[in-house]
């Protein structure tokens, strides 16, 4: 397959114009809605500052930033802030400071407004995060003020005083509600969503495994993009969450270093995360990416330890610089490829990853280089887009695997069919070749008997007729056993396995005429006896051959007048059988006839198990065949 | 086939051959002649234009009288049941002799009937197995069956029902090999009481029309099932 097309399209510069619109709407949006009612700044303050036992006063502007005015050290101040009011009001007042502290007292007129925090305790817990508003009541306001305000301030803390709104409740509570939103409500907002989406993303890392392939140590491959995703959102967790924590699980500058250690960890999450969203993992040049990205990581402790504990907050100006260049470079890469026919997820992250990294740019310059304080940072809404993207790209994948396991469930569904009809064939050749087999068996059978039966009695007829010593008696019998052979042989087909009353009933039928012929009277003494399992089909054809031979011979040798034909059950239970043929015939030498004609009545009864026993003297010859 | 059976006939002094033709198309145009008149029919089955059955049923409708027998071929039960149940009231073995041919037809006509161990027992289990089903419900009460006993008239007015224990031991006995007279000394009867019984049966079997006859052929499992 050809890749795609190289040249820009029309819908790679719509998606990138569309989503910068989107982003740099919202941030117009509100910056309109800081637009100010008519209220009361106070801009300057007269001001006390301790820092290191050296008290200086001084009249300064606000804001009053700490940092920026005691680089590297610790300290406390007091301003004293006088303002007028020509025309007491009777409306609730307020008071409103965007930032305040660390920790802090507002006093009004010598009346204590608010305290927070001990003024004492350098690097206790920190008050300077949230916005602060202060109701005034009309009651304590002259008509020349004094506001004392007494805070203490830790290195690398953005401790001081911003600047102060007065004015009437309803207007100050507004500025304070719009900020408390976006600062402190909004902080929480992407510090939940960002703890949701990095867990979410670490599960799906954890979970989604790919069994078919296998890393270089043989284990199943899990997709880093997750990975890379889940480190970079719980680090922003980390590092947002600061915003709202007054109080550190860590003592400060402990804490400081965490969070910013967790945003550069955040910072070169996010760039692997785009790196395996473009599929560059492989590249070479990623190698190097990831190098760098490892120094950056590893100079962060140390430019964050620089910044907050020995004083050189330049350091960590220089380390956030160096992150946000990187991520210039990095994003003039990805948006290049973006524009060159990448796909639509890679134009989203691009999107996301141009404004993440022009915000934080915006934002260093603002906090690291400019006066601003008592703002916000803008990054910590636009990283947002990167969970969007995270979310995106799950959706996406799940839609695929949708489709691909309907697919392969309508590939399997028809491949089962095909089986089936395979294994239906299948059947039908094994039923086949078993009836084949059973027609096989049954012509064997067939012949066999023919052999056995009529064949060797026709071959008897023709040796004795060439031999010229037999009689047409003789040659006439041969030929009538020949016939009742047949019968008798298709008689077996039809005769119950087991049933010798059937067996003898039916040879009876068949030679009975052949006894009355021979003038030979018959006996029929047989009992009702049960059928035996054990006699089958064979057997009973065999059984059949057997009493036949007994009793041709008694036709053709014994001139009998009378012929017997017994059976009795035996053995305990009766499932057993013994059958007789007695003959009042002239008898015979059994050693001599065993020899002759009745040895292969010996060897049918010893094939099958049954007992042949032969007794005869003049007058008496008994054939019986036990069946146990 | 049929000239040695003429020829048979002709040869007994005691009988009259009275026709013989080839076709089942030309039987029924000689028993549809009234002027013609018959008391034993001998019909094989295998006609170049249909079954001996449909002469058979033929002759048993125009002629009440008519004593049907059938020529089978050895180890053919199931045709001469379907031939018992079309009417016929014997059958004569296709190799038998000249002379046991006339003894057949005149034992027949002093009320004998043949029947072969095999052929009892294939009637005995038959008639057990309906009976079995019938206590069980399985076989429908307006069925028309000479085993079930749903004592009907028929076409032909005879009364049909159930075989008595002594026919069905009567049955079991040829079944077993038993002769006729062993029968009868066994159950101290006569041997014309025995015979009769068989005969009995045999018109205890028979299905005179030929929607019946085709049901019981097919019900018995001697005619496959099928149209």
């Amino acid at each position: 397959m050809a890749p795609p097309a190289a040249r820009p399209s029309m819908n790679v510069w719509c998606d990138l114009v569309q989503g910068l619109v989107w982003a740099f709407g919202l941030v117009f949006a509100c910056l309109a809605m800081q637009a100010r009612a008519a209220t009361q700044e106070l801009r300057e303050a007269q001001a006390t500052v301790a820092v290191q036992g050296l008290t200086t006063r001084q009249t300064v502007s606000l804001p009053y930033h700490w940092d920026q005015q005691h680089r590297g050290q610790s300290g406390s101040a007091t301003f004293d802030l006088t303002f007028q009011t020509k025309a007491l009001p009777t409306v609730s007042y307020g008071l409103y400071v965007p930032r305040l502290g660390n920790a802090y007292e507002i006093w009004l007129n010598g009346a204590l407004l608010q305290r927070n925090g001990d003024l004492q305790r350098f690097n206790g817990p920190d008050y300077a995060k949230e916005p602060h508003y202060i109701a005034i009541s009309p009651g304590l306001l002259r008509p020349d003020n004094l506001l004392h305000v007494r805070i203490r301030a830790d290195v690398g803390r953005r401790g001081g005083l911003a600047l102060v709104t007065l004015g009437p409740e309803e207007e100050v509570q507004a500025l304070f509600r719009h900020e408390y939103l976006w600062r402190t409500a909004g902080s929480s907002a992407v510090v939940i969503l960002s703890l949701l989406v990095g867990l979410g993303a670490l599960a799906l890392w954890a979970t989604q495994v790919d069994p078919s392939v296998s890393g270089r140590r043989k284990r199943p491959r899990r997709d880093r993009l997750y990975l890379f995703a889940g480190v970079a959102e719980l680090c922003w967790t980390v590092s947002v969450s600061d915003a709202i924590i007054e109080s550190p699980p860590l003592p400060w500058p402990w804490w400081g270093m965490v969070v910013i250690t967790a945003a550069i960890v955040w910072v070169c999450s996010m760039t692997l995360f785009c790196v395996e969203v473009a599929n560059w993992s492989r590249l070479p040049a990623v190698k190097w990416l990831r190098r760098w990205l490892a120094f950056l990581l590893a100079i962060s402790g140390a430019a964050s330890f620089g910044a907050l504990v020995a004083g050189y907050p330049v350091m960590l100006t220089i380390l956030y610089a160096t992150s946000g260049l990187t991520s210039l470079v990095f994003v003039a890469l990805f948006m290049h490829k973006a524009v060159r026919g990448a796909s639509r997820l890679h134009r989203w992250v691009a999107v996301a990853l141009l404004l993440n990294t022009l915000v934080g740019l915006r934002d260093i310059y603002a906090f690291r280089i400019g006066p601003a304080y008592g703002e916000n940072t803008w990054l910590r809404y636009s990283s947002v887009l990167f969970g969007l993207a995270l979310a995106y790209i799950v959706i996406l994948r799940f839609r695929t695997a949708s489709r691909q396991v309907r697919e392969l469930m309508a590939n399997m569904a028809a491949q089962v069919s095909q089986k089936e009809h395979a294994l239906q064939q299948s059947y039908q050749r094994v039923e086949q070749l078993a009836r084949e087999q059973e027609r096989v068996s049954e012509r064997t059978r067939v012949l066999r008997d023919m052999h056995d039966g009529v064949g060797s009695h026709i071959s008897t007829a023709i040796h004795q007729l060439q031999s010229g010593r037999a009689s047409r008696e003789e040659v006439l019998h041969t030929l009538r056993d020949s016939l009742d052979q047949l019968k008798l042989s298709i008689d077996a087909m039809h005769l119950p396995p087991g049933d010798i009353n059937a067996l003898l009933a039916n040879i009876r039928y068949r030679l009975e005429p052949r006894f009355l012929a021979c003038g030979i009277t018959l006996q029929w003494d047989v009992d009702l006896l049960e059928p035996i399992a054990r006699v089958d089909a064979h057997a009973m054809r065999q059984l059949q051959f057997m009493l036949f031979e007994a009793l041709s011979n008694v036709l053709q040798h014994a001139q009998a007048s009378s012929l017997s034909m017994a059976a009795h059950p035996v053995g305990l239970l009766g499932l057993g059988a013994r059958v007789k043929i007695i003959d009042n015939g002239r008898g015979y030498d059994v050693a001599q006839a065993r020899r002759n004609g009745l040895l292969s009545m010996q060897q049918r009864a010893t094939a099958l198990g049954m007992v042949l026993r032969l007794d005869s003297a003049p007058g008496r010859t008994v054939v019986e065949i036990t069946i146990d | 086939m049929r000239e040695f059976f003429a020829a048979s006939v002709s040869r007994c002094s005691e009988l009259l051959l009275a026709g013989s033709v080839g076709t089942v198309a030309a039987a029924k145009a000689w028993l549809d002649d009234d002027d013609n008149t018959v008391d034993v029919l001998l019909a094989d089955l295998g006609l170049p234009d249909g079954s001996g059955l449909e002469v058979i049923r033929h002759a048993v409708a125009l002629h009440p009288r008519c004593e049907p027998l059938v020529i089978s071929m050895f180890g053919d039960e199931d045709n001469v049941l379907a031939s018992i149940e079309a009417g016929a009231l014997g059958y004569i073995h296709k190799d038998s002799a000249p002379e046991d041919i006339a003894q057949t037809i005149l034992a027949m006509r002093a009320g004998e009937s043949p029947i072969s161990p095999m052929i009892a027992r294939r009637v005995l289990s038959k008639y057990r197995s309906d009976q079995a089903s019938k206590e069980q419900g399985l076989v429908e009460k307006t069925s028309p069956s000479p085993f079930n006993g749903s004592a009907q008239n028929d076409g032909a007015g005879a009364p049909r029902g159930l075989l008595s224990p002594r026919e069905q031991e009567v049955l079991a006995f040829i079944a077993r090999g038993f002769s006729y007279s062993e029968i009868a000394r066994l159950q101290d009867v006569s041997v014309h009481t025995v015979q009769s019984h068989i005969k009995n049966l045999y018109a205890k079997l028979s299905v005179h029309s030929k929607s019946e006859a085709v049901f019981e052929a097919t019900r018995m499992g001697l005619l496959p099932r099928h149209g």
